[in-house]
């Protein structure tokens, strides 16, 4: 023995950890979470509070679009507080910075998911790859993700709408019943590689086969602000229409070097790439010529009642806040949570599993036009909708964008998620 | 034909703009030994100083400010923090640099916004068509600028005693100083110049096509770091090389990437780095580094 | 008994640590996996930049290359992306394994170029990984990843199941918990190889090349061998950390291996003290941790605007902060954080006179030459290059 102490103290450990150890359940039969009168209630819930987390990227590359949801989930929130709260509770919302960083995240999921009842929002491609699983694995809800295809992997996450793989399905039947495409003209498809773009182009893909139509796909990256080289390739190929699914940057790029060279052809985006502001760029006239929106949720400015709550709503608690498409999206994801949250309270379950059950059994909303069509989340893997919207720019709306029509054609009914 | 003399058109303005970005990390390295994480923000802050002005006070003034404002800052970040490194070496410095990095782009982000701020820059949204050849006008403009920059500073190092004296610290630091050339002179003068490089790559970036000043801005800097690399890590000749054949490698990977798609989608982002590997492989100093042999 | 006094620091270090697994919660467990991973990679790219002198940019490639080795050799075989089915510990060294013979074929670049011009090479790497990791959907998922089956030996899970339950103190033993310890073992494997690297032959012919290739030939070393074998090494370092992260995520995708993880890599080496194994753990600790403690503590400060109105705000405070925290420690702190509580050690008088002066880390199973602290690590403008 040539360190006794040393032993002796490991030894002891040893027989000390052991003794402790145990593979037996004291709560095996119990399960968590206690009985309040009627509803059961899991993890972020008391007698007069329910807490939902917002995960978000305050600090990173999507801090402007991220905060702007934030502020107006919160806004939506305290106003139902006021209005009564749900299920006799009050809401209380808590946000954590991730900035865009998945380590962050995942960590910052681990000291949350005990402390709420359900993920009012979680922001972020990469985080959604890496926290989705852990979420699903402790049946907790998630909305506000975005329209990626890959969500409907998930049942406990809610999409708020349709996928941008129907939104391009509906961008190409409505090229073809609308702007005159035929069998074998082109279309340009203009996308970022990921959850988002690469979506964009399956859906243009199975609506494309359908009508005859030749997909030309140009991949880009966020980096990418001159396409020059890609609109010449595109009115190389004699494109007849371009589907793009990127950001604002590309979208006043593409549009300005199209417009320039004299490729007059309609480009069709989808909801994140729009920004009032592009209508001062270069590129303004000629998006306001060409360029059409396919999204599931509605414009800042639509006609309609839901939208319109929405502004309202969000007004009252800033007045100076952004003028942009997260207005609605972001009011018309906390009702859906609210939905849920009240159907968990009606089937007397406000566990986090009480939640989910709640949100699936949202079989029917109208949201009074905040999104298109009917919701439906009754059937998991498959999106609640098949309805856009078709928006068309129009600069003397605040947020440059005048809502025109619904469609929903017969290749976003027939697109299919497995 | 036409399709490809416009993707190599597209390509050597590009890569001009590439250069003139590659030569202020070659100046700054040369001059102070720094590699230069921070080049992108410094980059961001002339291109942000010139969107937020040229409303009030015109576009060329704000042009003026900008260049003054990020040459200023390169000089400022050297002259604060570089000089007062407790330990100098390159990896502290290029650690160092992260974090101004971090501290610029953090502050630059939170005032932009999520807002495009358009650059005011007086020519238009026209493409020049030439036989069937089209180059938008923003950026054939952009090429001559780039050009007339390139030979601005062949003067300032071939001609002025200014520029003899950076050659001669950049070539050997000890024996330029025992010659009484003041080497925080050459490294401000350095940082300094490498920030106007920066400002005016910046404006041009932010012109038509693209639509304007983002914090996406500050990135492209880093596609400028293949062709420094490639044209060699000390020459500024090999960065105005190493520019043009980034940009022209880009714009064909882009422009062909039909033809070429057995290699994968998404070509344009790792061409340049696959380029510069390869010529790694071969010439391991660059296309113009010095390779200074070891007796042994 | 002096012997044992002077390693108490170093026994009460690992009893601590293993004891933290009782007092955390998830959040804490998360954020030390995620630290105990990068501490891994840092060592190995601490044997690379401080004792070789070369620099690399290029450390998320093989962190990406052991994270998906890993998930690929351990995942079921037929799932949406292929797997071999293989035992879990053999994962983890292939990942090591797979990763040190990309590294060896780096080998004619590693072996010419010198510090940073290696380091800029290296780059090219990380955006070649992206691309492959994207494109080859069939073994690594595409852009939307794959999941990483958990580590295990026969008869006991590493995860939430298998034993399902289990309990240490009256404390319930999750995945995280298991995995803290795994974890724990592999980072002092490491710490223990780096160390014995840095003082083996190999280890102090690096150092020679360090400090000039010319000399290091004259004694007998070849240069290019020595300077390639450096980066295998630290390749390894760098996969076995890929497979800590894939368990530590659960599920992997190209954006988190960007160029931000080699960075990162990178700032840790570089604020613990170049060439320090302990400060190199120490760093990784630091940078994986302290935007998560700001952004904690921010939040609670009473004059920040609220996100989203465009003032200044806690994540913005948050993010800033951790600007100068890099700034200070390296204008401020000579020979990073492992320096300066070197200082710190020094500046009490020595309580057994008769020993050596105690070495820079208190883990140190053997006493090491110390790098010297005068000598930049990396060469100070040197265009030396051997041809």
């Amino acid at each position: 023995m040539k360190h006794p102490t040393r032993t002796a103290l490991a030894l002891a450990g040893c027989v000390t950890v052991l003794a402790a150890c145990s593979t037996e359940d004291p709560n095996a039969s119990g399960g968590g979470g206690g009985a309040d009168g009627d509803v059961r209630t899991g993890s972020g819930v008391t007698d007069d509070t329910i807490t939902v987390g917002i995960l978000t990227d305050l600090s990173g590359p999507f801090s402007a679009t991220a905060s702007t949801q934030a502020a107006v989930m919160q806004a939506y929130w305290q106003q139902a507080n006021a209005d009564g709260g749900v299920c006799g509770r009050t809401v209380e919302v808590d946000v954590q910075d991730h900035g865009y960083d998945p380590q962050r995240a995942v960590s910052l999921y681990r000291s949350m998911a005990p402390e709420v009842a359900a993920f009012q929002q979680i922001l972020g491609s990469p985080i959604n790859a890496a926290v989705n699983p852990l979420a699903l694995e402790d049946d907790l809800y998630v909305g506000g993700v975005g329209w990626a295809s890959v969500s409907l992997d998930f049942p406990n996450v809610q999409v708020p709408g349709t996928t941008y793989s129907v939104e391009a399905a509906n961008a190409i039947d409505y090229l073809v019943d609308e702007q005159g495409l035929a069998e074998g003209d082109k279309v340009g498809v203009v996308y970022f590689v990921g959850d988002y773009g690469s979506d964009s182009l399956a859906g243009a893909r199975h609506a494309a086969e359908d009508h005859g139509l030749e997909i030309v796909p140009q991949e880009i990256t966020p980096r990418d602000t001159d396409l020059s080289a890609q609109a010449s390739a595109l009115q190389q190929e004699g494109v007849s229409a371009v589907i793009l699914a990127a950001a604002p940057a590309q979208v006043a790029s593409l549009a300005g070097v199209l417009g320039a060279q004299g490729t007059d052809v309609p480009i069709i985006g989808h909801a994140p790439e729009w920004t009032g502001s592009l209508l001062e760029t270069p590129a303004g006239p000629t998006l306001l010529d060409n360029f059409y929106l396919v999204s599931s949720s509605a414009p800042y400015s639509a006609d309609v009642p839901g939208a319109q709550q929405a502004v309202e709503g969000y007004r009252a608690a800033d007045p100076d806040g952004a003028e942009s498409w997260e207005v609605p999206l972001a009011w018309g994801e906390a009702i859906l949570l609210r939905t849920a949250l009240e159907n968990a309270c009606e089937a007397g379950d406000l566990t986090p599993g009480g939640i989910v059950a709640g949100m699936q059994e949202t079989t029917d909303l109208d949201t009074d036009g905040l999104f298109a069509g009917t919701l439906d989340y009754g059937e998991p893997g498959e999106p609640p909708t098949r309805t856009v919207y078709l928006s068309r720019p129009d600069d003397t709306l605040p947020g440059g964008m005048r809502l025109e029509t619904t469609l929903e054609g017969p290749n976003a009914q027939s697109y299919s998620f497995d | 034909m036409t399709y490809f003399l416009t993707q190599l058109a597209n390509g050597l303005s590009y890569g001009l703009i590439l250069g003139l970005i590659a030569v202020g990390f070659v100046i700054v390295f040369t001059s102070t030994g720094v590699l230069n994480f921070a080049h992108g923000s410094v980059l961001l802050t002339g291109a942000y100083l010139v969107a937020i002005l040229h409303d009030p006070i015109g576009f060329w003034p704000a042009v003026v400010v900008g260049i003054l404002g990020a040459a200023l800052l390169g000089v400022l970040i050297n002259a604060v923090l570089v000089r007062n490194l407790a330990e100098p070496n390159p990896g502290t410095a290029a650690i160092l640099m992260l974090g101004v990095d971090i501290l610029l782009l953090t502050e630059l982000t939170r005032r932009i916004g999520n807002r495009v701020l358009p650059i005011g820059a007086p020519w238009g949204a026209d493409v020049i068509a030439i036989g069937g050849v089209t180059l938008p006008t923003s950026r054939a403009i952009a090429a001559g600028v780039a050009v007339v920059v390139f030979a601005l500073l062949w003067y300032l190092f071939a001609r002025t005693d200014t520029g003899v004296a950076m050659r001669a610290a950049a070539a050997d630091g000890d024996t330029a100083s025992l010659m009484g050339i003041r080497l925080s002179r050459t490294g401000a003068t350095g940082w300094a110049l490498a920030g106007a490089l920066a400002a005016i790559a910046g404006v041009l970036l932010a012109s038509f096509p693209a639509p304007g000043v983002a914090p996406t801005l500050a990135i492209s800097a880093f596609a400028a770091i293949p062709a420094w690399v490639l044209g060699g890590f000390d020459s500024v000749v090999g960065a105005i090389v190493g520019g043009l054949i980034i940009g022209v490698v880009t714009a064909l990977a882009v422009g062909y990437e039909a033809e070429l798609h057995v290699l994968g989608r998404g070509l344009g982002e790792v061409v340049p780095y696959a380029v510069m590997i390869i010529v790694l492989l071969v010439r391991p100093s660059g296309l113009f580094g010095r390779k200074e042999a070891v007796r042994v | 008994m002096s012997d044992l006094l002077r390693r108490l620091p170093a026994i009460v270090g690992l009893v601590v640590a293993l004891a933290l697994p009782l007092l955390f919660n998830d959040f804490w467990l998360q954020t030390g996996l995620f630290a105990m991973a990068a501490v891994v990679g840092a060592i190995g790219l601490t044997l690379l930049v401080g004792v070789a002198g070369q620099l690399s940019l290029g450390h998320a490639f093989f962190a990406a290359l052991g994270a998906y080795t890993y998930a690929w050799t351990v995942g079921e075989v037929g799932d949406r992306a292929a797997g071999l089915g293989l035992p879990a510990v053999l994962g983890i060294v292939l990942a090591g394994v797979v990763a040190a013979a990309a590294g060896a074929l780096f080998s004619p670049i590693s072996g010419r170029l010198r510090g940073i011009y290696l380091g800029l090479a290296t780059v090219g790497l990380v955006f070649l990984a992206r691309h492959l990791m994207v494109n080859l959907e069939a073994y690594t998922g595409g852009f939307n990843g794959r999941t990483v089956e958990p580590f295990s030996v026969p008869g006991f899970s590493f995860s939430n199941s298998d034993p399902d339950f289990l309990a240490v103190a009256g404390v319930e033993f999750g995945g995280l918990h298991r995995l803290w310890y795994l974890f724990l073992v592999v980072v002092l494997l490491a710490a223990w190889l780096g160390r014995n690297v840095k003082a083996s032959r190999t280890g102090r012919a690096l150092a020679n090349v360090r400090d000039s290739e010319a000399a290091a030939a004259a004694m007998g070393i070849r240069v290019a061998r020595a300077k390639a074998t450096a980066f295998v090494i630290s390749s390894a370092y760098a996969g076995v950390a890929g497979a800590l992260m894939a368990l530590a995520y659960g599920r992997i995708a190209p954006d988190l291996f960007g160029l931000q993880l080699s960075i990162d890599f990178l700032v840790m080496i570089v604020l613990g003290g170049l060439g320090s194994i302990a400060g190199a753990a120490a760093g990784a600790v630091f940078v994986v941790t302290l935007p998560l403690v700001l952004a904690q503590y921010s939040s609670e400060l009473p004059f920040l605007a609220t996100p989203g109105s465009g003032g200044l705000d806690a994540a913005t405070l948050a993010r800033l902060l951790y600007g100068a925290a890099i700034l200070a420690v390296l204008l401020f702190l000579r020979g990073g954080l492992a320096g300066a509580a070197r200082r710190l050690r020094h500046r009490r008088p020595p309580r057994d006179t008769g020993e050596p002066p105690p070495v820079a880390a208190p883990t140190a199973p053997t006493a090491t030459p110390e790098p010297s602290l005068s000598h930049p690590s990396v060469p100070t403008r040197s265009k030396e290059t051997t041809p």
